[in-house]
C-alpha cells in the first residue's frame, strides 16, 4: 500500500504529534509512506504522476490544492476528494452547501465592499471571515461600520455571518471514517491544552447535524465548528481533514481509518463506505 | 502419498493444505463450492504468504485437486485411497460432511486417521458421534480420528476463484501443530510440524484460554471503540492492557487446574500479543467478532476460562468485561450476532446469559458479566463508540 500525504511542513514547535505519529504507525504496518511537501519543491508539471495509492490532502495552500487538482485529473484517489477539499476551502461554496442541505448556520452574507454589510450591523454584530482561511486566521467579530473598515483591503470577496455569543466552550466535531467525535474547548483557544480541549458526548442533535454535514459534502473525514447560542447549535465551519486535537487515540484511529481505506483501494472497492443512512433531516 | 482436506478455506488452504504438500501428500481438497472445485482443477496451485512485520514469505501448493461435495461417491472413493483425511470446514458445518467421511471410510480396508482441524473443545467426539449416527459407521472403531490444534492464524484468502489467477492464503508464521496422541491408530501419519501430545484437551484449553481469549477481548472491544483491525486495537493502551489481564486470567486458572508449566508465563503473552500487532495479517475485527453466540458458550474462550479462573479463587473482570462487549457486539450481517442481539432484546440481557453462556446473572462470573454489560448497555446506542473503558465516556447519546 503507498499513501501520499500532501503537507505543508510544521515548525518545530508544533506541539501536535498527530499526524506523525499517523505516518509512523501506517509505516510500521507495513505501508509505504510519503510525505509530500509541494512547497518546498520544485516541480516538473510534465512529470506528475499517480504514484501512491491513496493520497491525503492536508495542506490547504494554493500549490498543494492545485498539485491535487493535477492528481485528481490523473485519476488519484483522495481520502479528502479533491473537488470537496475545493468546496471547503471556500466559505461562501461551503455554506451555500450547508444551507442548501438545511444544516443550521449563522445568516451568512457576501459582500464586496465594507459599506454594503454596514446595515446588517443595526441587528447586531457581525463575524468576519476571510473567505478562503483556516485555522481561525482573520477572523474578527465586527460591532460598528469603523470595525468594518479596518479591515485589510485586498480585493477578496467579503465574508460575513451574524454573531451568535457562544454560551459556554466551543463545541468542535471530528468525524474519522463516520466515527463522531466531540471536544469542548475555549475560544480562542491560545495554549495547547486549550486546543485539546476536553472530549464530550455528542447530543443526538449534534450527532444528526454532523452526519448530515458529512453526507451534504460526500465525505466522512471531516471537522466542524459548532457554537451553541440560546439552545441552537450553529455550524461555523467545516473542514477537510481538521487536526483532530483532543479526539482520544487520534492518530491510532486515524491510522486505522486510513489504512483501511488503502484496502479498500487495492481491493477495488469504493473509498468511501457507504455512509449512515439514518439521518434525520 | 494422498490426503483428503475437506474444506479449501483459511485453515484447510493456508495451513493444513500447504503443511501436507510439505510433507509431500498429494492434496486432494472436498468442497460444496462449484466455482472453487473447477478453480483448483484448472489451475492446480495456490500461495501462502506467511507474512510479518516487513518480511513475508510465499509458498506455492501445488499438484492439487477438488472434488465438489455434492458427488458423494466420488468422495468416498478419494477417502478409501486416501493415507490420511483432515477436516477444516468449522464446527457448525461437521453434521454436514460426517456422512461423506462415514461413506468414505466405510470403503476401506486399511486404518487411516481422520484429524479434525476445528477450533473446538472435544472436536474427535463431537465427529465420532455424528459419524456414529450415520449407517455407515460401522468401520470407524479401527480408524484413528482426532483433533488437530492449529498454531497459525490465517485471516485472508485474496483473489476471486471465478479467475485463473492461484488464490492467495495470508497467515503468520508459526507451523506447528498438535495432534491428540490417544485418538491416533498405527501407521500415524507423518506431518511436517506435527507434534504428539497424551493430554490434548489440556493443550486445547491452554490455546482457547490464552490465545483466543486475547485475541476475543482484543476484537470485542476494539469493536466498542472503534477499530477496523487487530493490529489497530492492541495498540490502543486500554484494549492492550484488558487482553493481557484476560489472558493472564485464563493463565491462572488453567495453572491451578493444569499446573503453571501447561498454562505458560508472561512471556508467552508478549509473544501472543506481538502476534496481534501484526499488520501484515490485515486481520479485521468483525471477522474475530463473527459468531459471538457460539464464542460466549460456557466452555468457550471467554466464560469457560472465567468459570475456570473463578474455580481457582480469582476475579476474571477483563474477561467478564470482554465476554460483556461480545453481548454487546451487534452485526446484522452476522447471523450468530443478530440472533444473540434478538435474544437480548426479547428475553433480557440476564436470561440470555443463562441461556447462551449457562450463567447464574446473580452469582459469580455471570455477576460480573452482567454488572458489566449493564455500565456498557447504559451509555451504548445504535453504532455509537466507546471512548474510555476506565471512564465509560461514549462518543454520541441516543
Amino acid at each position: 500500500m503507498r499513501i501520499g500525504f500532501l503537507m505543508l511542513r510544521y515548525p518545530p514547535t508544533r506541539m501536535s504529534n498527530i499526524l506523525p505519529e499517523v505516518v509512523r504507525l501506517l509505516s510500521e504496518w507495513g505501508a509505504k509512506v510519503d510525505v509530500i511537501y509541494p512547497e518546498e519543491q520544485l516541480v516538473d508539471l510534465s512529470k506528475v504522476r499517480v504514484e501512491h495509492d491513496l493520497y491525503i490532502l492536508k495542506a490547504k495552500t494554493e500549490l498543494a490544492l492545485s498539485l491535487a487538482g493535477v492528481l485528481h485529473a490523473a485519476g488519484a484517489a483522495f481520502l479528502n476528494p479533491y473537488p470537496v477539499s475545493m468546496t471547503l476551502h471556500d466559505k461562501i461554496m461551503t455554506f451555500h452547501v450547508l444551507q442548501a442541505a438545511g444544516l443550521p448556520t449563522p445568516e451568512t452574507y457576501v459582500a464586496s465592499h465594507p459599506d454594503q454589510l454596514t446595515p446588517l450591523l443595526d441587528e447586531g454584530p457581525l463575524v468576519v471571515k476571510p473567505y478562503n482561511g483556516s485555522d481561525g486566521k482573520g477572523v474578527r467579530v465586527v460591532w460598528d461600520a469603523d470595525e468594518l473598515h479596518d479591515a485589510p483591503s485586498n480585493q477578496e470577496p467579503l465574508f460575513a455571518q451574524r454573531y451568535y455569543e457562544p454560551q459556554g466552550r466551543d463545541r468542535k466535531i471530528y468525524c474519522i471514517g463516520g466515527q463522531i467525535f466531540g471536544v469542548k474547548r475555549v475560544w480562542p483557544a491560545r495554549t495547547y491544552e486549550q486546543k485539546l480541549g476536553e472530549p464530550f458526548t455528542i447530543t443526538p442533535e449534534l450527532h444528526n447535524i454532523s452526519l448530515r454535514c458529512g453526507r451534504a459534502f460526500g465525505i466522512d473525514l471531516y471537522g466542524l465548528d459548532i457554537i451553541e447560542n440560546n439552545g441552537k447549535s450553529y455550524v461555523v465551519d467545516v473542514s477537510s481533514f481538521p487536526g483532530f486535537k483532543g479526539v482520544p487515540d487520534a492518530a491510532l484511529r486515524l491510522a486505522d481509518y486510513i489504512y483501511s481505506a488503502g484496502q479498500r483501494v487495492l481491493n477495488g472497492e469504493p473509498l468511501l463506505p457507504s455512509q449512515e443512512k439514518e439521518v434525520e433531516a | 502419498m494422498k490426503a483428503v482436506v475437506i474444506g479449501p478455506g483459511r485453515v484447510g488452504c493456508g495451513f493444513a493444505g500447504q503443511l501436507l504438500h510439505a510433507s509431500g501428500y498429494e492434496v486432494v481438497f472436498v468442497s460444496r463450492n462449484e466455482t472453487l472445485v473447477k478453480h483448483f482443477n484448472q489451475v492446480g496451485r495456490y500461495r501462502v504468504r506467511l507474512a510479518e512485520a516487513r518480511r513475508s514469505q510465499e509458498i506455492l501448493v501445488t499438484g492439487i485437486r477438488a472434488i465438489w461435495a455434492g458427488e458423494p461417491d466420488r468422495v468416498a472413493g478419494a477417502i478409501a485411497e486416501a493415507d490420511l483425511v483432515a477436516t477444516a470446514v468449522g464446527a457448525q458445518s461437521l453434521p454436514e460432511i460426517a456422512p461423506l467421511i462415514a461413506a468414505g471410510l466405510a470403503q476401506r480396508r486399511q486404518p487411516t486417521n481422520v484429524l479434525a482441524f476445528e477450533n473446538l473443545i472435544d472436536v474427535a467426539p463431537y465427529l465420532f458421534g455424528l459419524i456414529m449416527l450415520t449407517p455407515d459407521s460401522s468401520s470407524l472403531a479401527q480408524h484413528g480420528l482426532s483433533g488437530a490444534l492449529v498454531s497459525r492464524a490465517v485471516t485472508q484468502r485474496i483473489g476471486d476463484p471465478a479467475k485463473d489467477e492461484p488464490l492467495l492464503f495470508v497467515g503468520d508464521p508459526p507451523a506447528t501443530f498438535v495432534v491428540d496422541g490417544l485418538g491416533l491408530r498405527p501407521p500415524l501419519p507423518k506431518i511436517d510440524g506435527m507434534s504428539i501430545t497424551e493430554n490434548y484437551p489440556a493443550m486445547v484449553l491452554h490455546k482457547l484460554y490464552t490465545f483466543s481469549a486475547g485475541h476475543a477481548t482484543t476484537a470485542y472491544l476494539g469493536a466498542l471503540k472503534g477499530y477496523h483491525y487487530i493490529h489497530s486495537a492492541i495498540r490502543d493502551a486500554e484494549i492492550r492492557a484488558a487482553a493481557l489481564a484476560a489472558m493472564r486470567e485464563g493463565q491462572r486458572g488453567l495453572a491451578a487446574c493444569y499446573g503453571p508449566e501447561l498454562a505458560g508465563d508472561q512471556s508467552e503473552l508478549q509473544q501472543i500479543v506481538a502476534r496481534f500487532e501484526n499488520a501484515a495479517l490485515n486481520d479485521p475485527i468483525a471477522r474475530v467478532c463473527r459468531d459471538p453466540r457460539r464464542k460466549l458458550g460456557a466452555d468457550e474462550r471467554l466464560v469457560g476460562a472465567a468459570r475456570l479462573a473463578e474455580e481457582a479463587g480469582i476475579l476474571p473482570h477483563k474477561l467478564a468485561l470482554a465476554a460483556a462487549a461480545a453481548l454487546c457486539f451487534s452485526n446484522p450481517s452476522d447471523p450468530s450476532a443478530a440472533k444473540l442481539r434478538r435474544e437480548i432484546e426479547t428475553m433480557g440481557p440476564e436470561q440470555t446469559l443463562r441461556r447462551v453462556s449457562g450463567l447464574d446473572p446473580d452469582r459469580g462470573v455471570g455477576k460480573l458479566v452482567a454488572h458489566d454489560l449493564g455500565r456498557l448497555s447504559s451509555g451504548q446506542c445504535r453504532g455509537n463508540l466507546l471512548l474510555s473503558l476506565e471512564k465509560l465516556i461514549w462518543s454520541w447519546t441516543a
